[in-house]
């Protein structure tokens, strides 16, 4: 092809595309405010947004409501965007220790969340410690995707079990007959994001064992509370589990859920919510339940979804209005209710909503709340603890004791690692 | 003879249309030519890729978490990157899966181009779609490989059983060594078209004579690869195994999809983890200091290779 | 006869000395597009049945191809990363030859300079990149557009293009060039009229590739490209064929299938030209 041809291609094609390569309109006149989410997992819950929320907002107010979605996962990045060039959104989804990283580009909302809290039956203290960040509300929590116990009754029946163990002894002791039968359990243990935390971080907890103090800065980790846990979690994998495991992500154990591969596992409400969608057999026979208790209580991983608004946008006015208008609870309500439980409300208000007659099965996301925590929980969330959670400091722990490393050794090596991390605290 | 007549004849039409002026001249010159010539792409990668490129070595001199200013702290990032245990590992298994990929793709390469260089019936079509494994894009074939290796569903495992193995059988993504074998093969498997293609080109440009001078010179099949096909080869073996160092060292999304690193930061890449550190931890500073940590290891690299090659 | 071609006595020597070889690497590239293919038509419930041999379906549907075309933005990531692709690779091989030529056929003083540069650009890894890149992208206003990769797309593209025609400019004769120019032809025109035209196996070698890494890059779309109606297919297919923690595997492999055979086919009718250059003899004159 000469190049005068290839010119001509290459300009008929630019014609062709002029609007998708069009530089980003600039704001147009009357307001608007732009909502960064991460895709839900239910689709029904962005839907209530894009088709009830936005149009009923942008008919009370004229302020029109744009809805930007980021794929699971992507929502850091996008944040990390939109604060490193100072513009794309207004108010944003924000999770786990994110409120944190970011706070000194958040607006202080602790006035919709001292309103809200009153109005609506008070706030969980888990939502405190999601939002609060150096004693002032940098987001307002929306709710919990829990982490819980998904496990096959007809399996658990066969070994003449009918409730879920309440201790991780007795869990294990369920787990080693249900393996002799071909039905063995699957946890995470790999590089995955939520279902490894899941579990690992509260099996810690109730044993005890702790990274960091909550002075955020000794750490103590070489316990004998964390060997015991370290020593569970080896004998729960060689007698109970699938070898595989240690290279699983999170979409690991939904297969091996669907595949009828295992008996038990720990999830957010995604398995049962799949199984009733596309294989109705498997739902009738999977409930949930709250994680067993160790030695010094029952604990779950906090999870928590909310929402902050940047300090640096010129409609920051606006997007604090809407954020409150949402939470109210004629909004609030209705968004709960379009995703089924999925999402955990963390104001009292809704502990006996009717969303959770309809599927009963996920009451105990409810009660879990109580007991819930961020990862690294009691240390204070700061940078130290982020470098922790994405170097899987904890998970790689009790991951290599499983793959046969001495419980010694894998402690003395998250300690060094940890006093590393925390040098600067 | 016929066609360059023509072309010459164009080229004096077009010279009898030109007033030959001093501009013209000096623009002819061919230091002018060549800097006017290549003044559009260097001003794009100066832009595109020079200024990101001295930010992001700035970047790693200093603490920067996400959403805050930074701080100077001169080489306070690399010397933690050192002390730290996952970053050794990290560069062990960079190098490991560069090279030992590397290798297995260069041998297959070969192998291919070799079979490939023979005439026959819809060869155009085989060489096309011996292209696939490298134009599907990688998030996809990832994923496919991802359920190919689940013991429940592998193929290879259900061959393994058959054959006499225990249930379940190996678990490619569980166990440390396996997984680096896995992702190994995968990125031979998704490369190795990319090099059996460029080398065919270039083994078709070997004279025949060559070859028929060494048939006559009594050598074998395997005489006549080695010492005629293989020397000649060497140019292009060189720049498509440079190629492929590059790309497979700094490799992000087979790992990030398949195994995020695990297990046990068994797989971890240089990319991956200072994606990790940058994006997951908001480390933006220490996470510049482990991409940037790439670029002694692969000059290293690339210095070596291009000397050996040399050297033979 | 075509250089490098292997002679064989007799149809059966023939056949295996061809398929024998050949078959097996058909056998090692495709077996995972067999997979795919396979996955692609199971139902669910057979999708998941881990008892059933992996390879054999046994009720084929065609509801993940559909669901794949109607329910999510596949046909638009489609578009959006042909566009990409073409525009990028036309981009770079335009500024690779205007890289290229120089470095391949004139002596200048900072000649050896530029081209030890570029080969060093090429050392530059994505994932130091990004974050500048990303501010830049910003600071332009071109975050969620197909501009934004357009522009960044050329910055791993242009090296490798430049190398790769240097490789090849470097084996064109130049007697032709040094005709025109006896005969008054301006630089310029030399390289346009005389020398470029000659280069078509390379132009499609290097565009081949440029093409197919554009096609399949994620990093920077991952950063760049956060709104469905830009994404392009690797990102889209993360975005929505993987919720969360459920993967809609069916889904997936009808997306490779449909996103890398169509392109395999451009690939066969380009590569027919390609050898056509090559032998058509006006190169060796």
């Amino acid at each position: 092809m000469s190049r005068s041809r290839r010119d001509f291609l290459k300009i008929a094609m630019a014609g062709a595309a002029g609007a998708a390569l069009a530089p980003g309109a600039t704001r147009a006149a009357d307001k608007s405010v732009t909502m960064l989410h991460e895709s839900s997992f239910i689709k029904t819950f962005d839907e209530y947004m894009l088709k009830t929320l936005a149009p009923a907002y942008e008919k009370e107010t004229g302020v029109k409501v744009v809805y930007e979605l980021t794929s699971v996962g992507s929502l850091p990045t996008r944040i990390s965007t939109v604060t490193e060039t100072g513009s794309g959104a207004d108010v944003t989804m924000i999770f786990l220790l994110y409120p944190f990283l970011f706070d000194e580009k958040l607006m202080d909302v602790g006035d919709i969340a001292e309103e809200i809290g009153k109005k609506q039956g008070g706030w969980y203290d888990a939502a405190k410690e999601a939002g609060v960040v150096n004693g002032k509300w940098k987001a307002i929590p929306h709710s919990n995707i829990g982490q819980l116990m998904n496990w096959r009754t007809d399996w658990f029946k066969e070994v003449g079990v009918t409730k879920f163990p309440d201790t991780w002894e007795e869990l294990y002791e369920v787990g080693k007959k249900l393996k002799a039968k071909d039905h063995p359990f699957g946890f995470e243990l790999g590089h995955g994001f939520g279902d490894n935390h899941g579990w690992l971080y509260p099996l810690l907890w109730s044993y005890g064992g702790h990274e960091v103090e909550a002075d955020g800065k000794t750490v103590v980790i070489d316990s004998d509370e964390t060997a015991r846990a370290v020593d569970f979690a080896r004998k729960f994998f060689k007698d109970c589990m699938l070898d595989d495991v240690l290279g699983w992500t999170d979409v690991s154990n939904n297969k091996a859920w669907f595949a009828e591969q295992i008996s038990c596992t720990n999830n957010a409400e995604s398995i049962l919510w799949l199984a009733k969608r596309d294989f109705p057999e498997i739902a009738k026979v999977t409930d949930q339940a709250m994680n067993p208790q160790g030695p010094k209580g029952r604990f779950h991983l906090l999870n928590c979804i909310s929402h902050s608004v940047f300090n640096f946008s010129p409609q920051k006015q606006e997007a604090h209005d809407f954020l409150r208008w949402v939470m109210e609870e004629k909004q609030l309500g209705g968004w709960y209710a379009s995703a089924d439980t999925y999402y955990q409300p963390f104001l009292h208000a809704y502990d006996n909503a009717p969303m959770w007659q309809v599927e009963p099965r996920n009451i105990p996301y409810r009660d879990a709340m109580a007991s819930a925590h961020l990862p690294g929980w009691p240390a204070p969330p700061t940078r130290q603890l982020a470098e922790v959670v994405a170097k899987y400091v904890t998970v790689d722990m009790f991951a290599k004791a499983c793959a046969g490393s001495s419980t010694k050794e894998v402690i003395k090596n998250a300690e060094a690692q940890l006093k590393e991390i925390y040098k600067t605290a | 003879m016929t066609i360059r007549t023509e072309r010459l004849i164009g080229v004096r039409q077009a010279q009898r249309r030109r007033r030959p002026t001093s501009l013209a001249a000096w623009l002819d010159r061919e230091s002018v030519f060549s800097w006017l010539m290549m003044a559009a792409p260097i001003v794009f990668l100066a832009a595109f890729v020079g200024y990101p490129f001295v930010y992001g070595i700035l970047l790693s001199l200093q603490d920067r978490p996400i959403a805050k200013p930074g701080t100077f702290v001169g080489l306070k990032n690399f010397i933690r990157d050192f002390n730290d245990p996952i970053f050794w590992r990290v560069a062990v298994n960079t190098f490991i899966y560069t090279g030992v990929a590397t290798l297995l793709k260069m041998v297959g390469g070969l192998g291919l181009a070799v079979a490939m260089n023979q005439d026959f019936r819809m060869k155009n079509l085989v060489r096309a779609v011996l292209l696939l494994p490298f134009i599907v894009p990688t998030v996809l074939s990832t994923v496919a490989w991802m359920w190919m290796l689940d013991p429940a569903f592998s193929i290879f495992n259900w061959f393994l059983i058959a054959l006499g193995m225990p249930k379940p059988g190996p678990s490619w993504l569980g166990n440390p060594y396996l997984a680096m074998a896995s992702i190994i093969v995968i990125n031979t498997w998704r490369g190795l078209p990319f090099y059996g293609i460029t080398l065919l080109a270039g083994l078709q440009t070997v004279p025949p004579e060559l070859y028929e001078a060494a048939t006559i010179d009594g050598a074998s099949g395997w005489q006549r690869f080695r010492y005629v096909t293989l020397p000649l080869l060497q140019p292009i073996i060189l720049i498509v195994t440079l190629f492929s160092v590059i790309f497979t060292f700094a490799d992000f999304q087979l790992v990030y999809v398949l195994t995020h690193g695990g297990p046990q930061n068994a797989t971890h890449l240089f990319a991956t983890y200072a994606f990790d550190i940058g994006m997951g931890a908001g480390q933006l500073g220490l996470g510049a200091s482990v991409a940037l940590m790439m670029l002694p290891a692969l000059a290293l690299l690339i210095l070596a290779l291009t000397l050996y090659m040399r050297r033979q | 006869m075509v250089p490098g071609m292997v002679t064989g006595q007799g149809r059966i020597e023939q056949a295996v000395r061809v398929w024998l070889p050949v078959g097996f690497f058909l056998l090692l590239a495709l077996f995972p597009f067999y997979w795919m293919a396979v996955t692609s038509v199971k139902p669910n419930a057979e999708l998941y049945n881990k008892n059933l041999m992996p390879l054999l379906v046994h009720n084929p549907t065609l509801k993940h191809y559909i669901d794949l075309l109607t329910e999510t933005s596949f046909l638009v990531w489609t578009w959006n990363t042909l566009l990409v692709a073409v525009i990028s690779t036309a981009i770079s091989l335009v500024l690779g030859t205007m890289l290229a030529y120089p470095l391949a056929r004139m002596r200048f003083a900072g000649a050896g300079l530029i081209a030890m540069t570029v080969a060093a650009i090429y050392l530059v890894p994505q994932p130091l990149l990004f974050l500048p890149l990303a501010d830049v992208i910003n600071r332009l206003n071109l975050g969620n557009t197909l501009t934004a990769v357009i522009l960044t797309y050329p910055t791993m593209l242009v090296p490798f293009c430049a190398w790769l025609l240097i490789g090849y400019f470097k084996t064109v004769p130049k007697e032709l060039e040094e005709a025109a120019r006896i005969d008054g032809a301006s630089r310029l025109q030399t390289m346009r009229r005389i020398f470029l035209p000659l280069c078509t196996p390379g132009f499609i070698s290097a565009g081949i590739f440029a093409f197919t890494l554009s096609q399949n890059e994620f990093l920077y779309a991952l950063i760049f490209l956060t709104k469905s109606s830009v994404r392009t297919v690797p990102v889209g297919v993360i975005a929505e064929l993987i919720r969360g923690d459920v993967f809609y595997w069916g889904q997936l492999m009808a997306g490779a299938l449909l996103g890398s055979i169509p392109v395999a086919l451009i690939y066969s009718f380009f590569v027919e030209h390609y050898v056509a250059g090559l032998t058509s003899g006006s190169v060796k004159g």
